[in-house]
């Protein structure tokens, strides 16, 4: 009943459409583009194996350790962020405590580097040229492999999962917990009977964040997980050491499944669950303080990881001094002069990054703004066009734009239109879900006003809406900027020689141990991301925006 | 006979909930209406089928007979005053209030004078350069107007406009409206619960309840003539008596009370014998004083239950037999409330009488 209902209703509203010609053309061109781009290489990628390729899965007994492995560390490695990343979010939300700054500050290093920074600068630390294994201990241990990677993924990933826990414990109000106070409960009851069930949304969805990006992640497993076989790492080999392009589709669609149960699950069950309701009030009460010792431990504990991290990225900037890291202490321009000399890389890492942040930021804005704002039929579909490609692996994504733009029609093996368009359309989410965030914010009736006074659609989208959404579509820009310009597991199979970027260099350069150089580019492209974000967080501060990241 | 607007049978679903259930309303040329209703009652939802922001499932909506069904709200020229006045966060109140006059592209000049105008009107002068978030509560309700009325549109549609505004600002700027409403005699619909409101502003209101529009009349009409219980109940407050019906009469009825027989001035559709209730509004009935009862009086024996001292009224609750009644004193003395046992004289001239609904 409902659902015929709902159904007349959409035909009604498509009717209406045709009033709106302008609306049905931008519909049906986003429907056709991003059906081309996004669904056709995941039908590709799933289509080209034979069954008899796919029974390789539960055959070949290194497919199904590849398996095991990549669950295995997405479980203890979601474990390790989530934990970490409530730890984080609690000091900074409800914590009286010095070097706030500092936390605030390491949970954001993680989210504009490439994502192999960490594993590169824990190879230099506790590797077998290791500056404390071999300078300060003077022993030689293995360090690739499990242990090693969950270390390095937990420091990688924990600030996704922190900004989703952080968001929701700010905006529990610190006036429940003073009504349970004045019940007669302790601190503890308060905690588990109040405080914790309303963060469980938050943690539910920051878990899922950072298994998402565990489960897909490919550079750190690349640098430092040795022999250990995960599913991304082993779908890179078959393409890079044997062209076998069904193999790696196989191992991709492996990937692919856990993924898009995880995006599901997030989208529908946690997002579904969440207590919060944003009324537009700023917490009233200070925060009820807690007994000193926990609240020095909980200090002392983040604090601790805190350092570690700063270690880290202290470690690569001494790295890309150092003559020759493990033997010759010394310091050097040489590896700066190294990144100069490759210049034309970092170039294209910007040039790909501006363009195709450019693109999804406006693509998204539009799709948000239609999705939001015009009750149409069409809208359920338009969402999920917009989220899909965040349920894909970078790595699946790659391998989908291989095959399914290597042929005519549409030909792009080798240009940079083809790495643009990867990377465009895997942005998609991200710029969407930012839009979408801004447009909630402002209120239906402000577009119902403008059309009230005469405004069409087009002249409300132009007047109202695009000015109101300068901000959102900033952040979405500049995330989206700041994780193509760290992308590797997307470009890794679409770049050709004149089209390399500087992730693909520097995973190359610690390949061939070249550490040192390896570190001067991995500093250049985070002083980039990092001055691309502090110019936008300036251009929109002047506007007394603040952009969220 | 041609209305200026009509809603016609108007049905409206959202899903399984029927938020309009066949509601129809003529309103002639310059007509202050009021949609009154409890929240959920789809008296916003009537008023959103005209701006045109949804469209009914069944029925039509005309303006000087043309229907609009389909027609995109930016066609209509129904200019409305939305409850949290929806101004635009990023322009300017000069901005804002010229923004409808602008897209038709008028000359700038004419532009100019009209938003002059509407500054005064709604004395404004000196805020144009003032984004929304530095201005009060009321002066952005007074944009809000001025936005709306500078179309110079003939139909004014208001969502509840001065619910957001505390209660003295809404006393003043409700007469102030009804006048600007007269002078430039503009049909206004005007959405609200509040039943003050719908009284004192409006020709005609229309009590909604759970999408259907319950009784359409005056003030006057609604106030003394309820047609059913919730009319009674939501416009004011009153008492119910259950009385019996005795007998017809010549421009009324007579009807049976706790043994008296009363005349009211009401005709009733019911056998002698059958159910009634008598509507009695506070004013309808007074206590009364020392040596004031004679015969012919209509009366009640209670005994004051507890009162609140309003400053012009006292309002009294009086309890008879089983029964609470409530009734205002307008002539309160000067030295405090009365207690105890009191008798209770009714206005038979007041009284309004309904037919037991089943």
């Amino acid at each position: 009943m409902a659902a015929g209902v709902s159904v007349k209703e959409s035909v009604k509203e498509m009717k209406r459409l045709k009033n709106e010609p302008l609306l049905l053309i931008v519909i049906a061109a986003i429907v056709i583009f991003v059906g081309y781009f996004v669904i056709y290489p995941v039908i590709r990628v799933i289509t080209v194996p034979e069954w008899q390729d796919y029974a390789q899965l539960v055959q070949k007994a290194r497919w199904a350790t590849a398996i095991k492995n990549s669950l295995f560390m997405t479980v203890i490695s979601t474990v390790s962020c989530t934990a970490v990343a409530f730890l984080f979010a609690y000091v900074n939300a409800r914590l009286d405590v010095p070097c706030k700054g500092l936390f605030r500050f390491v949970t954001l290093l993680p989210i504009v580097s490439p994502p192999f920074i960490v594993a590169l600068s824990y190879i230099l630390l506790f590797g077998v040229q290791g500056i404390i294994t071999k300078g300060v201990l003077g022993m030689q241990v293995d360090i690739y492999g499990r242990f090693g990677l969950w270390i390095v993924q937990t420091v990688t990933f924990f600030p996704y999962a922190y900004s989703v826990i952080y968001g929701v414990i700010r905006s529990i109000s610190t006036n429940l917990e003073y009504a349970a106070y004045n019940m007669g409960a302790t601190r503890w009851q308060v905690f588990r009977d109040v405080f914790f069930p309303l963060c469980r949304p938050g943690i539910a969805g920051g878990a899922l964040i950072a298994a998402i990006n565990v489960l897909t992640d490919f550079g750190n497993p690349m640098m430092i997980g040795g022999d250990l076989a995960l599913l991304p790492t082993e779908a890179y080999m078959q393409i890079s050491g044997w062209y076998d392009m069904k193999t790696a589709s196989v191992l991709a669609v492996a990937l692919l499944v856990p993924a898009l149960m995880i995006f599901l699950v997030n989208r529908f069950w946690v997002g579904r669950r969440s207590y919060v309701t944003i009324t537009g009030k700023e917490i009233s009460l200070n925060p009820f303080s807690l007994p000193k010792w926990v609240k020095w431990t909980l200090f002392g504990l983040t604090m601790f990881i805190s350092l570690f991290i700063l270690l880290v990225y202290g470690t690569l900037l001494y790295g890309a001094f150092t003559k020759a890291w493990g033997y010759d202490w010394s310091m050097t321009l040489k590896n700066l002069q190294y990144v100069f000399h490759k210049g034309g890389q970092i170039w294209n890492s910007i040039k790909f990054a501006f363009l195709s942040s450019l693109g999804a930021s406006f693509l998204a804005m539009i799709l948000a703004y239609i999705v939001q704002k015009k009750q149409i039929g069409i809208n359920k579909l338009l969402d999920f066009l917009a989220i899909l490609p965040g349920a894909i692996p970078g790595i699946f994504l790659g391998i989908g734009f291989v095959m399914a733009f290597n042929e005519k029609p549409v030909e792009l093996t080798g240009t940079a239109a083809i790495m643009v368009l990867a990377l465009l359309f895997w942005n998609i989410p991200t710029c969407y879900s930012a839009a979408t965030a801004g447009l909630q914010q402002i209120g239906n009736s402000v577009e119902d006003a403008a059309l009230n006074l005469g405004a069409n659609s087009f002249r409300s989208f132009k007047d109202i809406i695009l000015p109101l959404l300068k901000a959102p579509f900033l952040s979405g820009f500049v995330l989206s900027f700041l994780r193509s310009v760290t992308c590797l597991s997307v470009v890794i199979f679409l770049y050709a020689p004149r089209t390399t970027v500087g992730t693909i260099s520097i995973m190359v350069l610690v390949q061939n141990g070249q550490w040192g150089e390896a570190a001067a580019f991995t500093i250049v492209l985070i002083t980039i991301a990092f001055a691309v974000l502090r110019a936008a967080q300036y251009i929109l501060g002047k506007q007394g925006i603040k952009l969220e990241l | 006979m041609g209305y200026f607007i009509e809603f016609r049978n108007i049905v409206k679903r959202f899903d399984d909930f029927v938020a309009l259930d066949h509601v129809s309303l003529n309103i002639p040329k310059g007509a202050f209406v009021t949609l009154l209703g409890p929240s959920g009652c789809g008296k916003t939802t009537l008023m959103r089928q005209l701006a045109g922001f949804s469209e009914p499932e069944e029925g039509d909506v005309l303006i000087e007979g043309k229907r609009m069904n389909g027609l995109p709200p930016f066609k209509r020229n129904t200019p409305l005053v939305f409850q949290e006045y929806a101004l635009f966060p990023h322009m300017t109140v000069y901005e804002n209030i010229s923004y409808g006059l602008r897209l038709k592209k008028v000359p700038k000049d004419v532009v100019d004078r009209k938003v002059n105008d509407m500054l005064e009107m709604f004395n404004l002068q000196g805020l144009e350069t003032r984004f929304p978030k530095q201005m009060s509560g009321g002066q952005q309700q007074r944009v809000a107007f001025a936005r709306a009325l500078i179309m110079g549109q003939e139909i004014l549609l208001l969502d509840e406009p001065l619910s957001n505004l505390d209660a003295k600002l809404r006393v003043e700027v409700r007469s102030e409206l009804r006048q600007i409403q007269q002078k430039l005699g503009i049909t206004t619909i005007y959405v609200t619960h509040d039943q003050d409101e719908a009284l004192s502003m409006s020709d005609i209101i229309a009590v909604m309840r759970r999408g259907k529009i319950e009784q359409i009349g005056s003030p006057w009409d609604i106030y003394f003539h309820p047609v059913n219980k919730f009319v009674a109940d939501f416009v004011g407050t009153v008492n119910f008596l259950p009385a019996t019906m005795v007998a017809a009469e010549e421009g009324g009825s007579l009807v049976s009370y706790a043994g008296q027989t009363l005349h009211v001035p009401v005709v009733l559709d019911v056998p002698a014998g059958g159910c009634i209730s008598l509507v009695v509004r506070p004013e309808c009935m007074h206590i009364a004083r020392e040596g004031e009862i004679s015969e012919h009086h209509a009366r009640l024996d209670g005994v004051i239950d507890h009162y609140n001292f309003l400053g012009r009224v006292i309002r009294y609750w009086v309890r008879v037999g089983e029964h609470s009644f409530i009734i205002d004193d307008s002539n309160p003395d000067l030295t405090g409330a009365r207690t105890g046992a009191v008798q209770l004289i009714l206005d038979t001239a007041k009284l309004h009488a309904l037919k037991d609904e089943d």
